[in-house]
């Protein structure tokens, strides 16, 4: 068995410093690099190693009693009210959207997580569309709330597909719309709310946004870019630029031939396609590496340093560049929904997708095919999440679908957890009686018992999760690895 | 506390040092509010990832947090 352990000396000077010494001191392997810092004080190094002289036998034996003690074995302590049940908070929607027949196309939490947004669109819709669509937000903190009247409406020219809160101003919004552009608004702002938007240029996406996503800028700590992914096949960054407008800073493009095929995947006839992007995800512990997922069923690598061009006809201002590194094993289907794990280790790169056939695939970034494949319902899953605060927890928004020979639309929310079980979820949620698939989940990383769903009746439904599922157990981590580490043949 | 030698980053290291000295101080002040001729000897804090444990002393204190494998 082995410890893991850290060791800190202090001393009780006030005087802000901090000072390297070379004491002989039994330590494992100090990993962090030796600092150069001012020393404005003097540690008396003798009496410092007479300290430790006097104090590191009871350490030492403590420290062995610890790892062989079997003192604490399944103790646990509750400091929160066990809640037992999952309850809906809120049910929340526009009616005037309803009565157009619009769907709640994505949800999105603010960043101080006490806001709800949620967009307005079709997600059956075929053609290019030119209804009119909603961005509604609702502040649950509020006293007075109504859940039938959002705190505030925005009336979009275009069907808005997905939406995203920026990551730290709680006001700002970002939204994709069915005709490939890209609007950011900022809620605070009475008048006309929107700030930035990519308007239709030789630039813009030819194709419906379906997920757009905020990166923190490097160079400017306070600007950050906007990332947009569509089914043209392409991903593009753009940053804030004059006059409202958002210019393209960096892009990809996936094409069919320019996607590295493992030989031990089925070979496809891809042709000279453009690759439709569904949905995308960043890892968490390197911020230049994301996952996609595209139509054609494959879930990719991609880095955001790759340096080949893509194969591409039509021009745009900035030349653009082919992510994908790997492939993964597909799916029966498109895949709708990528998500990373928050919860990383240095072997530990996990990621799910699932899409049209129903599954669900956990997969380790380090091999193409999936650890684990769960055939989670018959029907369509439209998006699947990671819990912010249980590492085996993860959700996923299923629909419409095909069972047992009739079309059937009754939507579920899925709540999965591997420490319960690896075959069948731990709990589903019916949104709704009758027939409204459910789209879009997210969880609310600020109040981690929160979970808003929103579903093809318009309505979004914000659900209490119960303890079970915001807790994160003593050895979860341990667990996860164990998950990881397995290979399927 | 001002830390002198650590195994962790900077951040955690003078988050560790500076609560857990007000810590090691305030049960100090518990031992011998209960029994002046007493003393602390020895802190040891578990939560349900880690043990930490306290070596005090007038001048300097020692700091380990071990992960115990079950």
């Amino acid at each position: 068995k082995s410890c893991q352990t850290g060791k800190i000396s202090t001393t009780e000077t006030a005087v802000q410093s901090y000072t390297s010494q070379d004491a002989s001191v039994q330590t494992d392997q100090s990993k962090d690099a030796v600092q150069d810092f001012q020393q404005e004080v003097q540690v008396d190094y003798s009496s410092l190693l007479a300290f430790l002289r006097k104090v590191e036998d009871a350490v030492i034996k403590e420290l062995n009693k610890n790892w062989k003690s079997r003192a604490f074995d399944g103790f646990e302590v509750n400091w929160t009210d066990q809640n037992e049940t999952v309850l809906c908070l809120h049910t929340l929607s526009y009616p005037e959207a309803q009565d157009q027949n619009l769907q709640v196309t994505s949800v999105s939490w603010n960043a101080t997580g006490s806001v709800v947004a949620c967009s307005y669109g079709r997600l059956d819709g075929g053609d290019w569309s030119t209804e009119k669509s909603y961005v509604c937000t609702w502040n649950l903190d509020r006293r007075g709330l109504n859940p039938q009247r959002p705190d505030l409406v925005v009336d979009v020219p275009s069907s808005v597909m997905c939406l995203a809160f920026h990551p730290s101003q709680p006001s700002l919004i970002a939204g994709g719309l069915f005709s490939g552009e890209l609007v950011v608004w900022d809620t605070s702002r009475t008048e006309d709310p929107v700030i930035w938007r990519t308007g239709l240029t030789d630039d813009t996406h030819s194709d419906p946004v379906y997920q757009v996503n905020w990166l923190p800028d490097a160079k400017h700590r306070n600007h950050a870019r906007l990332l947009s992914v569509s089914t043209d096949g392409k991903i593009l960054v753009w940053r804030e630029a004059r006059d409202g407008r958002l210019a393209l800073a960096e892009g990809f493009a996936m094409m069919a031939q320019q996607i590295p095929r493992s030989t031990q995947l089925k070979k496809f006839a891809w042709g000279e396609a453009a690759v439709g992007v569904t949905s995308l995800s960043f890892s968490h512990f390197d911020p230049r590496m994301f996952i996609v997922g595209v139509e054609g069923g494959y879930s990719l690598k991609c880095s955001t340093a790759a340096e080949t061009l893509a194969l591409q006809r039509t021009g745009s201002s900035v030349p653009l560049r082919a992510p994908a590194e790997l492939a993964f094993s597909p799916h029966g289907g498109p895949v709708y929904s990528v998500s990373c794990s928050p919860f990383h280790r240095q072997v530990l790169n996990l990621f799910l997708s699932c899409g049209t056939d129903g599954q669900v695939h956990l997969h380790s970034i380090l091999q193409t095919q999936p650890l684990v494949s769960l055939q989670l319902s018959k029907k369509y899953l439209f998006c699947v999440r990671w819990s912010p605060v249980r590492p085996l927890v993860f959700a996923a928004a299923s629909g419409e679908g095909n069972c047992n020979k009739c079309f059937c639309f009754t939507g579920d929310v899925h709540l999965f957890d591997f420490e319960k079980s690896s075959q069948k979820p731990a709990l589903s949620i019916k949104q709704a009686v009758g027939e409204c698939p459910v789209y879009c989940v997210e969880f609310n990383i600020k109040q981690t018992q929160l979970l808003a769903a929103g579903d093809a009746t318009g309505t979004v439904k914000v659900w209490q999760l119960s303890s079970d599922f915001t807790e994160q157990g003593p050895r979860e981590m341990i667990h996860l690895e164990q998950l990881a580490s397995e290979i399927t043949d | 506390g001002i830390p002198i030698r650590t195994t962790l980053d900077n951040s955690t290291t003078v988050q560790y040092a500076g609560l857990l000295h007000q810590l090691t101080m305030k049960a100090r002040s518990t031992v011998r509010d209960i029994d002046p001729q007493n003393d602390l000897t020895f802190l040891r804090i578990r939560s349900k990832k880690h043990e930490i444990m306290i070596a005090p002393d007038k001048e300097y204190l020692l700091i380990v947090i071990q992960n115990p494998c079950e």
